[in-house]
């Protein structure tokens, strides 16, 4: 099965349809939670590396601000899944051809993974290696700038 | 001269049209102006969640304002300086949607909560910021910061949604 094939599936769902028929109200809705769950996430990542490379709230132990910056991150991921899922689903074919779509789950899916493995490896340490944070920190920006970035790029591309 | 009248003359000059017809740079602004918003408002609401008592409570909040200050204004300069050369392109067609407006007067309003803090508590934050409770001024100006951020994000998001469905 071709994912353009699974892609008009999932536009034919019935939960899809059900979104569908759901007012503008409740799509502008899902627009806000979106937004809000990008700037939980990207608020979260900037404070933590931002003290990676030393330029910001250097008092603060990185394992601490690490940990108090995480609810931020997850609750962040929880709302852009549900809100990018209420968007994406009615409109599924839509995104199919859009490049700016697939960058930005490539971009989502590297972040993703330097979230869950280097990130979260540095930001255990109290004194970690400077060129290892440093390259961290700049990895960890640039693609979830990046995956905002791509997001955006979506609409003018549709 | 009208504010509508002053957006015509700078949606018809030179600059405003090749912005708006330019195939890379009216998305890649438009692009800026959204990620600017993780500098800018991202790291306002941490410091006003510092203030109510709500975020990194173990940090004093001298260290949260003084070490965020200059990131925050950086961001808020690219939030700004883009936002301007948005409405270089499109003033008319944004004037027309009624959020737009209401978003000026909420970015005024924080704006101004702004000035009055730093002109009451910003100065001699180290003196009131070691407190266990903090002036009640101080927090008052972060629930409105708090709100009215939050509330120019709502309307700004709502921008392009209203001007998709309008059309």
């Amino acid at each position: 099965m071709s994912t353009e094939t699974i892609f008009k599936q999932l536009q034919d769902s019935s939960l899809s349809q059900s979104i569908s028929q759901l007012d503008s109200i409740t799509g502008a809705f899902a627009q806000l939670l979106h937004i809000t769950g990008f700037l939980l996430i990207l608020t979260g990542v900037l404070l933590v590396n931002l003290r990676l490379i030393g330029l910001g709230l250097n008092q603060q132990k990185i394992p601490s601000l690490a940990k108090a910056t995480k609810p931020l991150v997850i609750y962040g991921l929880i709302l852009l899944l549900f809100s990018g899922l209420f968007t994406f689903l009615p409109s599924a074919t839509l995104y199919y051809p859009n490049p700016a779509f697939w960058l930005k789950f490539i971009l989502l899916g590297l972040a993703l993974f330097i979230q869950f493995t280097l990130y979260r490896k540095v930001t255990s340490i109290e004194s970690p290696n400077r060129i290892l944070a440093g390259l961290t920190s700049i990895l960890s920006l640039t693609l979830w700038f990046g995956v905002a970035f791509a997001g955006r790029a979506i609409g003018f591309l549709n | 001269m009208s504010v509508v009248s002053i957006l015509q003359v700078m949606h018809d000059s030179e600059f405003g049209t090749a912005l708006r017809e330019s195939l890379y740079m009216f998305p890649l602004i438009e692009g800026i102006h959204l990620i600017g918003l993780a500098l800018s408002v991202g790291l306002i609401i941490v410091t006003d969640l510092r203030l109510i008592g709500g975020f990194l409570k173990e940090v004093p909040v001298a260290n949260v304002l003084k070490q965020l200050r200059p990131w925050l204004l950086a961001g808020f300069l690219i939030t700004f300086v883009s936002g301007i050369l948005l409405l270089w392109a499109e003033g008319p067609r944004m004037w027309a949607i009624p959020v737009f407006p209401i978003k000026l007067i909420l970015i005024v309003l924080a704006g101004l909560n702004a000035i009055w803090f730093e002109y009451k508590y910003g100065k001699n934050v180290q003196d009131w910021g070691t407190h266990l409770h903090f002036p009640k001024g101080a927090k008052v100006a972060g629930w409105v910061s708090l709100v009215s951020w939050t509330s120019v994000v709502i309307c700004g998001r709502l921008i392009p949604y209203l001007e998709a469905t309008q059309h």
